[in-house]
């Protein structure tokens, strides 16, 4: 391959980034000035039941989200060293430190964050989270609402459904008694409708890239998953999720795709190397190879959302989001995801920060190999911490991977 | 093996039957197990071992090992502790072969992660996770956390055994027993360390999570009854107490003395936390079994409410009459790790001294971690 061609590949740039941009600074202005718009604010997982948050008028915020956006500002370090000064293991979750790092000094991309009037913790991401709400429940003297949701190793036992959909009603109890005023059903049921909505646009929209080209890469989902994490419930992330299908939709009858050429389709696993994604981007495309699906954006793609009885169903799809599942189910879908994007190989995050997507990778990659005949890669990294990150060590096992998958071709 | 005991039994005896057992590889334990008792491997108090027996299989607490990893790093990232390294490594080996089964219990996301991958390579016959649930502060909870014993309890009824109420009960009885004996040996320990060496004690609770049941409990009493009371303490031992993990290794509790410490009571999951699982054998005992973990705070992994970590070190440090702390945790502990810096200023605010002892494998590093426990103690006991 001629060396030029290997350095240009250019990248379409999305045009709903602008109206995107737009929508999460508003989103983050009334995060950092809740009082001016009249709102109590919850901390809350990512995967935490948000729907009943926004039915009874709380802004939920998410220092997950937040740690990511600081991972990508490359603002991270300096935050998870005040949180070590404070006595925090380093090895711990790079987004918890952030979190406590950022509270302690007030620093961060939105500078010195509001006090959360109460926390809201789903442990279906992971165990990580709920010893980080726990310390911030102390460290803000706030309480702090836990959402247990045990971990489904092959099918959900009916005696799990029913102690998530009873700590449903609970948490139901929980805000109504935090922000003293009744529970509406009406209003959640409006709220998880728009929630649905947006969800099923977003699995939409990352379906559309199993045309070739694929009209939009992992890493523009990356950035655009933000509303379906932030504001998922609002009328505003169906009116964003509306405006990118149809600009991706229109990619696709034209027969554009995200970058110019596309020559590798590959599947990404794991939570992004958030300060990384460009310079991992660009080197990817300038071989014309392209992420084109991922385990993680998909991840918000909850099914299950039956709208008769909005409680019940939400404790389901809460209960069995990808993250909450075994082993046996991310081989399923991993290697789902290759057949049905139409993948040359797969990259692995093997992300230090996340012992819940991380542990099983290495099994994962021989059986999804084993299944679909396709080549995987380990990359070592943190998805939000730079400091032992091996940035031309990774380069190099990129380099490699991508001749052996040319090799084969 | 002793085959009687008398009252003419010397401890050095009783002990030698622990020192056997606990120095034994898993491999090489076969031969000390009893014959009529299926082995069903488990890592964690969170798996009711009462059960286990009950159903006439036989306990095996797999606490990790000095082994030289060298099949493990092929399934697991570096980022996690050294009992699901050396567990795994141990099961790649072969060294686990002789199980029918092992129970992995919800607690952390390594141990979860292993699990699957345990099962992945197909060398248990029998593979069961109990999901716990992770707060244990609600009626939700306790009300599920029956059904998943009851399921427990079906799942040994289709692959083992009936387990009929009287069993159970029989072996609530018996735990309960083992528990209150070595609570006692604690006790008299705890005033005179020279009654039973660091070294022989740790080997003494490493053999309980091996070996025959009854024969341990039998084996505790008489060593109750011939414990030394002429026995004189070596002079200006610090008294000190240990909270974290687990240890494995014998050698770390001979340490703490050859540093001029004695560990006069701890928190280790290998350790006191045990005693907090006596069972209530007045209630129905599936409810027994239940109630038992919703009665203390029993680990970090759980949540009992935002201060009940706290609460319990802080009451439990002061009651023990130590002088300074010790926290021994695992590398990438995480539930410890998140707990640590209020522990330590909750402790410190109460003017006790803490150190904290990082480590991959407890066995490894001695020379330097007597060191820092040599500084410590001193520290606390300026000559």
């Amino acid at each position: 391959m001629p060396e030029d061609k290997l350095q240009t590949n250019p990248y379409h740039k999305i045009e709903s980034t602008a109206a995107y941009r737009r929508l999460m600074a508003a989103y983050y202005f009334m995060a950092k000035k809740p009082s001016w718009f009249g709102k109590k604010v919850a901390w809350v997982t990512s995967g935490g039941p948000v729907e009943p948050l926004y039915a009874m008028g709380v802004l939920p915020f998410y220092p997950e989200n937040y740690g990511a956006m600081c991972g990508a500002s490359r603002m991270s370090v300096p935050l998870c060293e005040a949180a070590e000064h404070k006595g925090y293991s380093r090895d711990l979750c790079s987004y918890a430190l952030i979190d406590i790092g950022s509270s302690l000094t007030g620093k961060g991309p939105l500078g010195k964050l509001p006090k959360p009037d109460f926390l809201v913790c789903g442990n279906n991401i992971c165990g990580t989270v709920m010893k980080w709400y726990e310390l911030q429940s102390r460290a803000f003297r706030v309480p702090v609402f836990f959402l247990d949701t045990p971990f489904v190793h092959d099918e959900i036992q009916c005696h799990t459904l029913k102690y998530v959909q009873g700590q449903m009603k609970d948490y139901v109890t929980f805000l109504e008694r935090q922000l003293k005023r009744p529970f509406s059903e009406e209003k959640l049921r409006k709220v998880s409708f728009r929630s649905f909505e947006a969800i099923q646009l977003w699995k939409e929209i990352l379906a559309l890239s199993k045309n070739r080209p694929a009209p939009i890469a992992s890493f523009d989902a990356f950035i655009h998953m933000a509303p379906i994490v932030t504001l998922r419930g609002t009328r505003w992330a169906v009116w964003y999720y509306r405006k990118l299908k149809q600009e991706i939709e229109e990619r696709v009858k034209r027969g554009v795709g995200a970058f110019a050429r596309e020559e590798i389709r590959l599947i990404w696993d794991n939570i992004p190397v958030w300060y990384d994604i460009r310079n991992l981007s660009k080197i990817l495309s300038s071989q014309g190879a392209v992420l084109v699906a991922d385990t993680y954006t998909s991840a918000w793609a909850l099914d299950h959302l039956d709208l008769t009885d909005p409680l019940n169903r939400l404790a389901k799809a809460y209960a069995t989001i990808h993250l909450n599942l075994g082993l046996e189910h991310k081989i399923k879908k991993m290697t789902n995801l290759v057949e049905q994007y139409g993948a040359h190989g797969f990259i692995m995050h093997s992300n230090r920060s996340c012992k819940s997507y991380s542990l099983g990778q290495a099994d994962l990659k021989r059986e999804v190999s084993r299944a679909t005949g396709k080549p995987g890669l380990m990359i070592e990294a943190d998805h939000t911490d730079s400091r032992s990150y091996g940035e031309k060590q990774v380069e190099k096992q990129i380099q490699i991977f991508l001749d052996i998958i040319k090799g084969k071709g | 093996m002793i085959t009687s005991l008398d009252k003419e039994t010397s401890p050095s005896i009783i002990l030698r039957e622990f020192e056997t057992i606990a120095s034994l590889r898993y491999g090489e334990i076969v031969s000390q197990l009893p014959r009529d008792r299926a082995p069903i491997g488990f890592f964690c108090p969170y798996v009711p071992e009462e059960i286990l027996h009950a159903v006439g299989a036989h306990p095996v607490r797999l606490m990790g090992g000095s082994i030289k990893i060298s099949h493990a790093q092929a399934h697991l990232p570096p980022y996690c502790c050294h009992l699901v390294k050396s567990s795994l490594e141990s099961l790649l080996q072969g060294e686990l072969d002789f199980l029918k089964g092992v129970i992995f219990s919800q607690t952390c996301d390594s141990m979860q992660g292993l699990s699957d991958i345990w099962a992945l390579q197909k060398r248990s016959p029998l593979h069961f996770n109990l999901m716990m649930p992770t707060h244990f502060d609600s009626e939700q909870s306790r009300i599920y956390l029956k059904e998943e014993i009851e399921r427990f309890k079906e799942f040994l009824d289709s692959h083992i055994g009936k387990i009929t109420s009287q069993n159970l009960r029989g072996s609530i009885q018996l735990f309960n027993s083992i528990r209150k004996t070595l609570r006692e040996i604690y006790n008299r320990r705890r005033h005179r360390v020279a009654l039973l060496p660091g070294g022989s004690f740790a080997k003494l609770i490493r053999a309980g999570y091996l070996m025959d049941r009854s024969r341990y409990l039998e084996l505790l009493k008489e060593l109750l009854g011939a414990l030394d009371e002429k026995s004189e303490d070596p002079k200006n031992l610090v008294p000190i107490y240990i909270t974290g993990n687990m240890v494995h290794s014998d050698s770390w509790c001979s340490l703490i003395e050859e540093a001029g410490a004695q560990l006069v009571q701890d928190d280790l999951c290998s350790g006191t936390r045990f005693f907090r699982l006596m069972i209530r054998e007045d209630l129905d005992p599936i409810e027994g079994l239940t109630e038992r973990y919703f009665n203390s705070f029993f680990c970090p992994t759980k949540y009992r409410g935002a201060q009940a970590h706290m609460e319990t070190l802080v009451r439990d440090v002061q009651e023990s009459g130590a002088k300074g702390v010790i926290f021994l945790l695992y590398k990438y502990c995480e539930a410890h790790f998140f707990d640590y810096p209020d522990l330590k200023i909750a402790l410190e605010s109460q003017g006790i001294p803490t150190l904290l002892l990082e480590m991959e494998d407890p066995s490894y590093s001695t020379g330097q971690l007597k060191v820092r426990i040599q500084a410590f103690a001193e520290m606390l006991n300026p000559i």
